[in-house]
């Protein structure tokens, strides 16, 4: 009978429009180190979120130490022993490491506080953990190795039985990553639980010794790494079956439309080439992070870039402004909905007429009648459910605020349409909505770069798949050779 | 059926306006208050009074309401009617300008003024409460170089009707520095209702990053916005000056505040994105007509000092309810 420090039962949590985890249950045993694995969305970070206190889930039940607990602030969850080192670190930069490790639990002499102590406390913790450093300098001079292991003493010092990591290796040099490892199992012998995030398939397999699966936020398997390949553990991230059909174009791409040369940005980008042709659907598959977004905004000029250049229709242009770039004929459906893609506060039909006001005025004047005729015939033709086109556009679902933002896009009339995740946070429905009009863009002689975390997406449709991984082109796959397996094992 | 939700429209317009009106709802209030207690009050002359006390400052608000729509403030905009107030007398007393040429300077200087504000701030990234501070003070300085911090009185002729003409005779004529007011008013309620650069401004000040993916020029916006705010101070210090006949330091003092309570009493959103300049005239006329009346009733003027702050909080706390209930 296995001992388990935590258990997960039937945890669902729910955001508006989608189901982010579905009846998850999961065993976690004391004392081992478990992984936790799926792709980017599967669940993951919203997983690790209920169990710091962050979110409450609709229904379900955490049990540690065989004891049903409630996790209603990180506070509390850090007071039953359950502490977490985000990707994105939250420090007190300001601060020195001595300060940060007894952040909110300060070791007192009598009602005074206990500085020289403290120091010496923490200085033999961080000793312990095999990375001895000055404890008295600001942690803002600390590398994100160094912050990440100030990060593991300030939970040890909490006590912690859980200890969860998110991808905390995502950042580290390899260095690095040997000293985090060493630290990890370290705090194994000492009986530290530890659950481990990551996507990299060697890691899990030389640290952990179970694994769980998430897909699409339902929990597919939890087993012993020895009994599991890396094959096997791929496959079941991504799943066998594509969920549903995709829209496919009768059209056969044409001409190349838009050509990057060897685009360069420092850090970000390297030396990165592709082509889209007319007609066609170029799907962008990568982790979070692996440099999609950035060479969307690179080829927009959104951001400057280095070294390459950028062809449209053949001629080499400079891009030096995202205003440039829509003069130009393309146009960007942004990552994030909600803060980039909408004026929340704005209207459907202002929000739709944003781009392309010349459209609906004359001269420097609006024609207002204009407009909301323009806007009701995207709203019907595009099926946008809000009550009518004068209602703020905060008001819409997920779904309908994205097709919002693609009507801005259709109004322009853009050659060219790079998408952003265009589907994710929306339902099942909208999101073949979303497809159809895709394909519907290239049904027009348009061109479409799509970049998503959704591997069934990009398979299903794309006509060509690059996939990208820490700022490099590692593959270029055509339709059929395209499998979600194949995309994943060049991602990882 | 059909008139059921006819009448709910009608019903729920009517709820729209007096929620975005309901500045004017208080100001009636406050003008039958008055009434009753002063004989004085409701009659021409002193309702006309106000409204050309009013003027200046709420040419101020066009200005300020408009950087108020992109979720920004001006802090300068005082003394820099103060400094043009003292570039436009000190040309026209101590340069022999042209009274006409030096009204134009002063509203050129009042521009450069608002575009340097503007270039800083969207340009060069630095925040409005910092850049704007700074200019009050730079303002200020220079308006006490220029009189060497003495006012500067005794205007021409030629140019006096500006402030202090009316159009129909002295007795019951309509003051030209209204109607330069409202004609003010209408342009810009024209540019920000009905024009391109309106529309951009809303959705700068409703979402920046969106508007930026809009393909709108964020910062281009901006700076215009305090370049106009700016030429507006001109202007105001120009119907000021030739009202009272002076330039003074004290001319345009406190009107940037001013104007934000105006701002916010006519319910213009401090978050931006929301909110028309016409709301913000009701809230400086509406500041005026409290404070005459309070003068009227002989009530002390420190202690009037006291409440312009309790109103300002008030009404902030009101905007804040209001936000918080959507």
């Amino acid at each position: 009978m296995a001992d388990n420090i935590l258990e997960l039962k039937n945890i669902t949590k729910v955001f508006p429009g989608v189901k982010a985890l579905d009846r998850v249950s999961v065993s976690i045993q004391r004392g081992t180190v478990h992984a936790l694995v799926g792709e980017n969305g599967a669940g993951k970070s919203t997983l690790i979120k209920v169990l710091a206190g962050i979110y409450h889930p609709e229904e379900g039940e955490v049990f540690l130490d065989g004891v049903k607990v409630d996790l209603r602030t990180p506070y509390e969850s850090q007071q039953k022993g359950i502490s977490v080192v985000h990707q994105e670190l939250k420090m007190s930069e300001t601060l020195s490491v001595a300060e940060n490790v007894f952040l909110g639990n300060l070791m007192y002499k009598g009602r005074i506080v206990d500085w020289k102590g403290m120091r010496k406390r923490a200085a033999e913790m961080l000793r312990e953990l095999g990375v001895p450093m000055d404890v008295t300098v600001a942690v803002e001079r600390l590398s994100v190795a160094q912050k990440q292991m100030v990060e593991i003493c300030k939970a040890i010092n909490r006590n912690c039985k859980v200890l969860i990591m998110d991808e905390p290796s995502a950042t580290l040099t390899e260095k690095e990553q040997t000293l985090m490892f060493n630290t990890i199992r370290k705090l194994k012998e000492d009986g530290v639980t530890i659950i481990y995030i990551s996507h990299r398939m060697e890691e899990i397999f030389d640290l952990s010794d179970n694994v769980s699966v998430l897909r699409d936020g339902a929990h597919i398997a939890t087993l012993p790494v020895a009994n599991v390949t890396r094959d096997e553990l791929v496959s079941m991230m991504v799943g066998r079956a594509v969920a549903h059909d995709y829209p496919r174009s009768g059209k056969t791409p044409g001409e190349v439309v838009l050509e990057a040369r060897n685009i360069k940005r420092k850090g970000v980008l390297n030396n990165i080439s592709f082509q889209l042709h007319r007609g066609e659907v170029l799907g962008v598959a990568g982790l979070v992070g692996a440099g999609r977004t950035e060479l969307a905004r690179a080829v927009l000029g959104i951001d400057r870039i280095d070294a390459g250049e950028i062809l449209l229709h053949g001629k080499p242009v400079r891009i030096d402004s995202f205003r440039k770039a829509i003069g130009l004929g393309l146009s960007l459906v942004p990552e994030d909905r909600k803060s980039q893609g909408l004026v929340q506060i704005a209207t459907v039909s202002r929000n739709i007429c944003m781009v392309n006001m010349d459209a609906v005025s004359h001269g420097f004047v609006m024609d207002a009648a204009r407009e909301r005729q323009v806007s009701q015939e995207y709203v019907e033709k595009m099926d946008i459910s809000t009550p009518n086109v004068e209602t703020e556009a905060q008001y819409l679902s997920g779904g309908n605020q994205q097709k919002v933002v693609i009507a801005k896009w259709l109004l322009e009339d853009s050659d060219i349409v790079i998408l952003d995740e265009p589907t994710r946070g929306i339902d099942v429905g909208a999101k073949s909505e979303i497809h159809r009009l895709i394909v519907g863009l290239v049904d027009q002689g348009k061109s479409v770069l799509m970049i998503s975390s959704e591997l069934p997406e990009i398979v299903g449709m794309s006509d060509r798949v690059l996939v990208i991984h820490e700022g490099c082109l590692v593959g270029e796959l055509k339709r059929g050779e395209a499998t979600p397996e194949r995309i994943m094992s060049l991602c990882v | 059926m059909s008139q059921l939700t006819a009448g709910r429209n009608v019903k729920g317009r009517l709820s729209k306006f007096t929620k975005d009106y309901a500045i004017v709802v208080a100001i009636l209030l406050l003008m039958v208050v008055f009434t009753f207690a002063s004989d004085y009050f409701l009659t021409y002359r002193n309702i006309r009074n106000i409204f050309m006390q009013t003027v200046s400052v709420a040419i101020v608000c066009i200005g300020q309401a408009m950087i108020v729509t992109t979720g920004e403030f001006d802090l300068s905009l005082g003394q820099n009617v103060c400094l043009t107030s003292a570039v436009m007398a000190y040309l026209i007393k101590f340069a022999g300008f042209n009274p006409w040429i030096a009204i134009l300077c002063a509203i050129l200087v009042g521009a450069m003024v608002g575009l340097s504000n503007g270039l800083l701030i969207a340009y060069a990234g630095i925040p409005c409460f910092i850049v704007t501070l700074g200019f009050q003070m730079i303002a200020r300085g220079s308006a006490k170089i220029i009189t060497n911090a003495s006012p500067i009185a005794g205007m021409p002729e030629e140019i006096k009707w500006i402030g202090r003409g009316f159009i129909g005779g002295n007795e019951y004529g309509f003051p030209v520095s209204v109607l330069i007011m409202l004609g003010l008013f209408l342009l810009f309620m024209f540019i920000t209702q009905r024009t391109k650069f309106g529309r951009s401004l809303y959705a700068i000040g409703g979402n920046k990053e969106a508007a930026y993916f809009a393909g709108i020029n964020v910062k281009g916006h901006r700076a215009v916005i305090y370049t106009i705010a700016g030429a507006l101070c001109g202007i105001s210090a120009v119907i000021l000056v030739t009202r009272l006949d002076s330039a003074a330091l004290t001319n345009g003092n406190l009107y940037e505040f001013d104007a934000m309570i105006a701002c916010i009493l006519g319910g213009i959103s401090l978050a931006g994105g929301r909110g028309k300049i016409i709301q913000a005239l009701f809230g400086a006329i509406f500041l005026m007509l409290f404070f005459n009346g309070m003068t009227m009733l002989n009530v002390n003027p420190f202690v009037q000092d006291v409440l312009k702050g309790v109103v300002m909080i008030g009404a902030v706390a009101l905007d804040v309810v209001r936000n918080r209930r959507r």
